[in-house]
């Protein structure tokens, strides 16, 4: 097991070298440029060329590749150009990382518990309205893009709605970040939570449908346990083995998917910076959120496998 | 069960109002503590304000206290919260920046190149001279200065009760650092070679030749002179520029990353609080050294972006931008808000750019031909629903400089297929590809009713191409545009004509997009830009921008305007074209 773990492990920083490499290249390569975007309509090259040489944006992209690793081993990751000019790229990170994650934090805490629920009791009452019904939440609940649903919620909760002299509403602050225990969190909670619910109602039916009519199920009926003890004692430690990987892909998904709730409500985290950084050409920014992306999602697919040895003794590493 | 469509589609219907009705019912309970909401009616009492404070009008020290003891992600409590209850005390709630919200990218002047930024800065921070209210130039830090008889050398006589918010006194040592420090090539400013390039050995320092500004000597604690290169006219102007304020040493070499978290300026405002996507608060500095005295005592400023208007009219704003949406209903006569609606016109204009390096721009009947076939006053009526006006020339109105004789380039497509007729491409044009920024999907819609004017009038097949801003930004920023007709807004840096004539007319300025270069043009742009008499010299920049109109290189479209509401009890509210101090000239009567 520990040298399944050390094995997987050294193919972290081979990984980060290529993703890097491609991520820095795209940068370089790539059309626009950060200080142009800076400096903006007001330019003059020779401005351009000065503060360009001053970032070491003049250098070739060998220099500057290494440069940029040498400095990212020792924590440096480099500084804002454009959006946040001079501050360092990790203290932006640290300050924004929290805010991302206590907002996805939020998400998953009602989605995650809520899309399991659901989906016991939809395999439990298969073909029943109450299945239908669920079923057709899940529909809902994938298909729908955060874009529609984003401008219709937020008109439908934070605005006042008048009717001649009556008028209700609004019911939800939005806007900001006030803290996850603020109700401004509620609307993109909601809605990043949406898509995780779905997902995991789905997934949580399909497993349960499949134990349930297994053979082992039948056998601890007929020894006359009670209905209780068989779904939640023998039927759902099966079912949810599957759910393990998705769970943790879920967690590393919902970060990519802050993008654009965090850029919708002016969240300032992760997402929102990266997404600052991508339309003004912050390599630093970028790469720096590239790599932690990539460092998750290797952690997490590791973590993954790490816990189906505990929670599936039939699965062994060599 | 999943061939019953007509029941899925029900049920679908159903879980939609359910999922209206959650969010209804976590809405109430969460927001109920909240007093003004609508809780008040549906679950009787309000809960009690006043339960956690003696007093239900907190002072402005009070919620000084608030802002800097408590941690707001502690605050989690919104009935304690009076911040975002009907205004109390002297507090002044304002959208964030330029009434956008977000996080102002710097509080460094030296590297402010933006609006956001700017609009902090301006009060937190002064320079020798600014602008006031009539955006004329004014003493500031400076009380007074001389020009030298040839125009090159500015005397500038420092106030000798300028503080800094720490007590320390301003003196020309600090002048003198402030815009060493906007030259130095560490500080990796953008924004001071177009303001300070002027003054003498500017660029030595700039680029690393030289260790200080040759142009600059103190003279005494409080007297500082600057050398500039030619006797320009808008010098002055370009003092009054963030990049030119001054800065405290002690302050910026504090060591604190970065330093500019807390600013130790000489403005009107302090800054006491700043939550990252979420607040800035500023407070008047009693110790402000101007005649115009601070009298609001807390301005909070909200980053979060969202639905300004709902705030605006729940009461929790003072004031509020109004976006393209809500133009129609607020410029309605019959409603409220109607009487609370400012209109502004912004110092900036809206061009569609020829590029005259490129076919078949380079024959000045075609670009003739073309502007004549765009009908600018529908654009704006229909298109923009008269949120900005029809562009007549080339400078705002309300500009200093502005013609009010100039008719535009007027619409007439018959003399447009005349003029095409007679040019060189009479044969046939070819196709034309219109660069625009945007994301993908459809174009705006003031770009296509542009397009369809000029295929209907002319016949010109017009493909439209959308690029990011970066992209677009390297496209455009150079001397080889490749583009070969493309939009473009722009607006004042400072109040000159040679900010638009000059800067995007003269041939060979880095701001020329249109490649034009028209001896005749430039010579009058060199002229003006020398000449002491603003008479003279407006005359010089109208008789340029005749020329120009002639010539047709761009096609003026739009003139910019700003709408904004704000509250009855807020007295001497102003929304200025260029982004100066304005806090100070406000007052809260309620």
């Amino acid at each position: 097991m520990a040298a399944y773990v050390v094995r997987r492990l050294l193919w972290l920083p081979v990984l980060l070298i290529l993703i890097s490499l491609v991520t820095f290249a795209l940068g370089i390569y790539g059309p626009g440029d950060p200080v142009q975007v800076l400096m903006g309509l007001h330019t003059r090259p020779e401005i351009v060329d000065q503060v360009r040489k001053e970032y070491g944006f003049d250098q070739p992209f060998v220099i500057q590749y290494l440069n940029y690793v040498s400095n990212a081993l020792r924590g440096n990751f480099g500084y804002s150009v454009v959006k946040f000019p001079g501050q360092s790229v990790s203290d932006l990170l640290a300050k924004r990382f929290p805010v991302t994650f206590q907002l996805n934090l939020v998400a998953l805490a009602w989605s995650l518990p809520l899309g399991i629920a659901l989906g016991i009791f939809s395999a439990l009452k298969r073909k029943s309205w109450f299945d239908v019904f669920i079923r057709a939440l899940v529909i809902l609940g994938i298909s729908l893009p955060v874009i529609g649903l984003q401008p219709v919620l937020t008109f439908a909760m934070a605005r006042k709605h008048e009717f001649g002299t009556f008028s209700i509403g609004p019911f939800l602050p939005v806007g900001g970040w006030k803290g996850m225990f603020a109700p401004e969190v509620i609307l993109p909670a909601f809605i990043l939570g949406l898509g995780v619910l779905a997902v995991f109602t789905r997934q949580t039916r399909a497993a349960m449908i499949e134990v349930m009519t297994s053979d082992f199920i039948r056998t601890a009926r007929a020894k006359g346990l009670k209905e209780w003890m068989v779904v939640g004692r023998h039927a759902l430690r099966n079912a949810l083995i599957p759910l393990v990987t998705i769970i943790g892909f879920t967690i590393a998904g919902l970060f990519a998917g802050s993008f654009i709730v965090e850029q919708f409500y002016g969240i300032p985290g992760v997402g929102s910076l990266a997404f600052d950084a991508l339309t003004s050409r912050e390599y630093y920014i970028i790469m720096a959120f590239t790599l932690i992306a990539a460092t998750v999602y290797v952690l997490i697919n590791l973590l993954i496998d790490i816990l189906y040895a505990f929670v599936d003794p039939r699965i062994r590493y060599q | 069960m999943s061939e019953n469509r007509g029941l899925i589609a029900i049920v679908i219907v159903l879980l939609v109002a359910l999922v209206g009705l959650v969010c209804v019912g976590i809405g109430a309970v969460v927001y109920c503590p909240q007093p003004g909401s609508m809780c008040q009616g549906l679950f009787g009492a309000p809960s009690n304000v006043s339960q956690n404070n003696p007093s239900q009008q907190p002072t402005a020290v009070q919620n000084q206290n608030q802002g800097q003891n408590q941690n707001p992600t502690q605050n989690q409590n919104p009935s304690q919260n009076q911040n975002s209850t009907a205004p109390t005390g002297n507090t002044l709630r304002l959208p964030g920046g330029s009434g956008l919200g977000g996080d102002p990218p710097t509080l460094d002047p030296a590297l402010t190149s933006d609006v956001e930024s700017a609009t902090y800065i301006v009060e937190i921070y002064s320079g020798l001279v600014s602008f006031n209210k009539d955006l004329k130039i004014v003493p500031d830090l400076a009380e007074k200065w001389d020009v030298s008889n040839d125009g090159k050398t500015y005397t500038f006589t420092i106030r000798q009760n300028a503080k800094f918010h720490d007590g320390r006194p301003v003196t020309a040592q600090d002048v003198q650092y402030s815009l060493e420090r906007a030259a130095d090539p560490k500080t990796r400013s953008t924004v001071s070679p177009l303001y300070l390039g002027d003054i003498v050995g500017f660029n030595e320092k700039y680029t690393g030749q030289a260790k200080t500004i040759s142009g600059i000597k103190v003279i005494d604690n409080y007297t500082i002179q600057i050398d500039i290169k030619q006797p320009i006219s808008y010098f002055l102007a370009e003092l009054a520029h963030p990049t030119a304020y001054v800065v405290d040493k002690f302050n910026v070499e504090s060591g604190e990353q970065p330093w500019y978290l807390k600013p130790n300026g000489t403005g009107p405002y302090k800054l006491v609080q700043w939550d990252q996507g979420q607040l800035i608060v500023l407070e008047k500095n009693n110790d402000y050294y101007g005649d115009v005295k601070p009298s609001v005592d807390r301005v909070e400023m909200i980053l979060g972006g969202g639905s300004g208007m709902t705030r605006y009219e729940n009461g929790d704003l003072d004031a509020v931008r109004v976006s393209i949406a809500d133009i129609e209903r607020v410029s309605d006569t019959s409603n409220p808000l109607n009487k609370e609606l400012d209109v502004e016109p912004q110092l900036s204009t809206g061009f569609l750019v020829f590029n005259t390096r490129k076919a078949p721009f380079d024959d000045p009947k075609v670009r003739m031909a073309f502007a004549m076939s765009i009908d600018t006053a529908k654009i704006a009526k229909v298109v923009y629903k008269d949120m900005v006006a029809p562009a007549t020339g080339i400078l705002p109105d309300k500009f200093p400089g502005f013609n009010p004789n100039l008719q535009g380039i007027k619409y007439d497509p018959e003399g447009a297929k005349k003029l095409l007729a007679e040019s060189k491409y009479a044969s046939g044009l070819p196709d034309i590809v219109w660069s625009t920024v945007g994301g993908g999907g459809a174009a705006g819609s003031d770009t296509q009713a542009i397009a369809e004017m000029l295929k209907e009038n002319l016949g010109a097949n017009i493909s439209i191409e959308q690029t990011d801003w970066a992209t677009y930004l390297s496209q455009i920023n150079g001397t080889d545009v490749d583009f070969q007709m493309f939009d473009i807004g722009w607006s004042a840096d400072y109040v000159d004509p040679h900010n638009f004539i000059g800067l995007l007319f003269r041939g060979g300025s880095p701001s020329n997009w249109s490649g034009y270069d028209n001896p005749e043009v430039n010579k009058l742009i060199d002229e003006a830009s020398v000449e002491p008499s603003l008479e003279k010299r407006i005359e010089y920049y109208q008789q340029a921008e005749e020329k120009i109109l002639q010539d047709a290189p761009v096609l003026p479209l739009t003139y910019g305007r700003d709408y904004w509401l704000t509250k009855p009890y807020v007295k001497g509210a102003f929304y200025p074209p260029l982004v100066i101090e304005r806090l100070k000239y406000i007052t809260l009567e309620k």
